[in-house]
């Protein structure tokens, strides 16, 4: 039975051909808005969530900064963080909390370096590791192998190729080499924005090395990094917390779960990709208006006929459904061509805005076009209820009687 | 046998603002099958109300209405409409045709609604000989048609359902005199089948062919 309304509303939206591509034009704008938003939101995500690198198991242990710090530089007095240090007191009490998680102690310091012979000066950021932590930190080489001794140094991916560094090539520290030479071992992967240390634009050395060179005691350590691979990062965050700064008043640590860092962001990159979504929704809001406008058109110029049909033994719903199928057929039309052209969107928008369009052909990409196409054909058919159902209780002898 | 359409003790009041209408005022009468009626009477005599109440498109103020011996007051908007899809054939005075719909599609309509799913088209077909129309026309839409034509295919519509009942309301009155003949002789062709048809109209020619006349004056019969 549907047939012959199906077929009655693709005929009207055909005679109306201008109206009804206006309809499915707002509908098309309202998907394509919606699903390039979220699309470019979605990237925007995984672009930062590509420059994190994985240290959602890691918690990070630093000086605690605010008033009454600790350590060398900052004795009992506030001082910036980067006089700051943690003791090897320190470093033992938090190994012992943690266990049988890693506890890594990490020294930073900058400095000048060249890279071969007559090359120019560069100042950079250089980590000392103990030694056989250094594998469990920097998990990913891009070439070459672990330092096996002292002299040995691994470089970040950025650094290498900033400066043409390859596995053999020796770097010489200090302004005039006062701290000695290294020989490059290995490349460290791209590791992007992390919590622990930032390695790509730095060297990474023994701690033996390090101590050696700049002279720094055991009581020098600028951060700890417990990897935890055994229980929660939350529980050691709390377990550190308790054991460090047991006075309230005057705290040793401060202490960073990368876990619930990263949740974080993620949850301020999901009420961003929300928010521009629901911009994007707007003009699917207008869509509906005009979808409305049009339904409301469309039964009051047939209420002759709905009169007709009426009279001769058409139920309600069979009125009703008309109309439905004919804001269903502009929802769809407009929807689908929408949602194949706001991948075309999410790719010109990621473009300008965020400098990639690698992340539009994604999983989540699809999930927003989807989005964006049940929301263009819900909203057509919301919008359609109303006048169907009015079009469905007009008084079969007025309707016949209007002219 | 039951009568096909009994009206006891009908009123109908239009409630307006400036005071009551009485439409219909106490009409009772009786239509049996086979018979072929005129109802007449001046404008505003309440016969086009008769009409609707005859077609279920309306519901009386007081008073009962019996089609094919089933009280009209009792009955959902549901059961009205399957009343008038099933028993009740419509022609109007300006044909009231689907200008979306072809000729096939107009008459085959009401029997779609009925049957809910694919259409008998050689019933179609022959409905539409039975009112003699071209059959080079049946795919043409309703528009590219004339007058004469279009009220053949009302009829056919009309007939499509096998109703126990055809209304007409000013069958003619759109139709020039020749026209309006061939059709009231189709009309008296199908009373000759066997059809139940009643005729509102005002014009006495068109009252000439059927074989009994109700006059309605200011809501009442008259004779």
């Amino acid at each position: 039975m549907s047939g012959i309304f199906w077929e009655i509303s693709k005929r009207n939206i055909r005679i109306h051909m201008l109206r009804s591509t206006l309809a499915m034009l707002g509908i098309l704008i309202g998907v394509v808005a919606i699903a390039s938003m979220g699309i470019l939101g979605n990237s925007m995500s995984l672009s930062i969530s590509s420059s994190l690198s994985s240290v959602g198991d890691s918690v990070i242990v630093t000086p605690y900064s605010g008033s009454g710090g600790m350590g060398p530089g900052g004795g009992g007095g506030g001082g910036s963080s980067s006089d700051l240090y943690l003791t090897d007191q320190n470093y033992q009490k938090i190994k012992r909390a943690v266990a049988p998680n890693v506890a890594i102690p990490v020294m930073q310091k900058s400095a000048h370096m060249k890279v071969g012979v007559g090359s120019d000066d560069i100042v950079a950021s250089m980590y000392g590791l103990p030694q056989d932590d250094i594998k469990d930190l920097l998990k990913d080489l891009e070439a070459g192998d672990y330092p096996s001794g002292n002299s040995a140094c691994l470089v970040g991916s950025t650094f290498a190729k900033d400066h043409n560094v390859k596995v053999g090539s020796r770097i010489t520290i200090g302004k005039d080499g006062e701290y000695g030479t290294l020989r490059v071992s290995g490349i460290i992967k791209e590791r992007g924005m992390s919590f622990d240390i930032s390695t790509d634009s730095a060297l990474v050395v023994t701690r033996d090395w390090f101590e050696n060179a700049f002279g720094t005691t055991d009581d020098e350590l600028n951060e700890v990094v417990v990897k935890v691979s055994d229980g929660d990062t939350a529980d050691v965050k709390t377990t550190i917390e308790k054991q460090l700064n047991r006075n309230t008043k005057d705290k040793t640590v401060s202490v960073t779960d990368s876990k619930a860092t990263l949740s974080s962001i993620y949850a301020t990159f999901g009420t961003v990709t929300t928010f521009v979504t629901a911009i994007g929704g707007i003009s699917m809001l207008v869509a509906g208006v005009s979808i409305f406008n049009i339904m409301m058109m469309s039964v009051n110029e047939r209420i002759k006929e709905i009169g007709i049909m009426r009279s001769i033994g058409t139920q309600k719903k069979e009125v009703m459904s008309m109309f439905i199928y004919e804001a269903a057929i502009i929802g769809v039309t407009g929807s689908l061509i929408g949602g194949l052209l706001s991948f075309g969107g999410g790719y010109l928008v990621s473009a300008m805005m965020l400098g990639t369009t690698e992340y539009i052909f994604t999983l989540a990409s699809l999930y927003y076009v989807v989005e964006g196409v049940s929301f263009g054909i819900l909203i057509c058919i919301v919008c359609a209820v109303y006048p169907a159902w009015q079009a469905a209780n007009l008084s079969p002898i007025d309707a016949l009687r209007h002219e | 046998m039951a009568p096909v359409i009994q009206f006891k003790d009908v009123v109908k009041i239009y409630p307006l603002k400036s005071g009551d209408v009485t439409a219909l005022d106490h009409i009772s009468f009786e239509v049996d099958h086979g018979e072929f009626i005129s109802i007449m009477g001046p404008s505003g005599s309440g016969k086009s109300t008769l009409l609707t109440m005859m077609g279920c498109l309306d519901t009386p103020t007081n008073g009962d209405i019996f089609i094919s011996g089933l009280r009209t007051r009792d009955m959902s908007d549901t059961e009205l409409t399957n009343l008038r899809r099933d028993r009740i054939g419509f022609i109007f005075q300006y044909f009231n045709l689907f200008p979306l719909l072809n000729i096939i599609e107009n008459v085959s309509f009401p029997q779609m609604l009925k049957s809910q799913k694919q259409v008998d088209e050689k019933k179609t077909i022959e409905k539409l000989r039975a009112v003699q129309l071209d059959e080079r026309l049946y795919t043409h839409t309703p528009l590219e048609l004339s007058g004469g034509q279009q009220q053949r295919v009302a009829i056919a519509r009309a007939l499509i359902n096998e109703p126990d009942i055809l209304l007409c309301d000013e069958p003619t009155g759109n139709l020039d005199s020749k026209t309006g003949a061939s059709i009231m002789d189709l009309m008296t062709d199908l009373h000759k089948n066997g059809s139940t048809i009643i005729v509102v109209t005002h014009d006495p020619h068109v009252a000439e062919y059927t074989e009994r006349t109700i006059r309605i004056v200011d809501g009442r019969i008259a004779s």
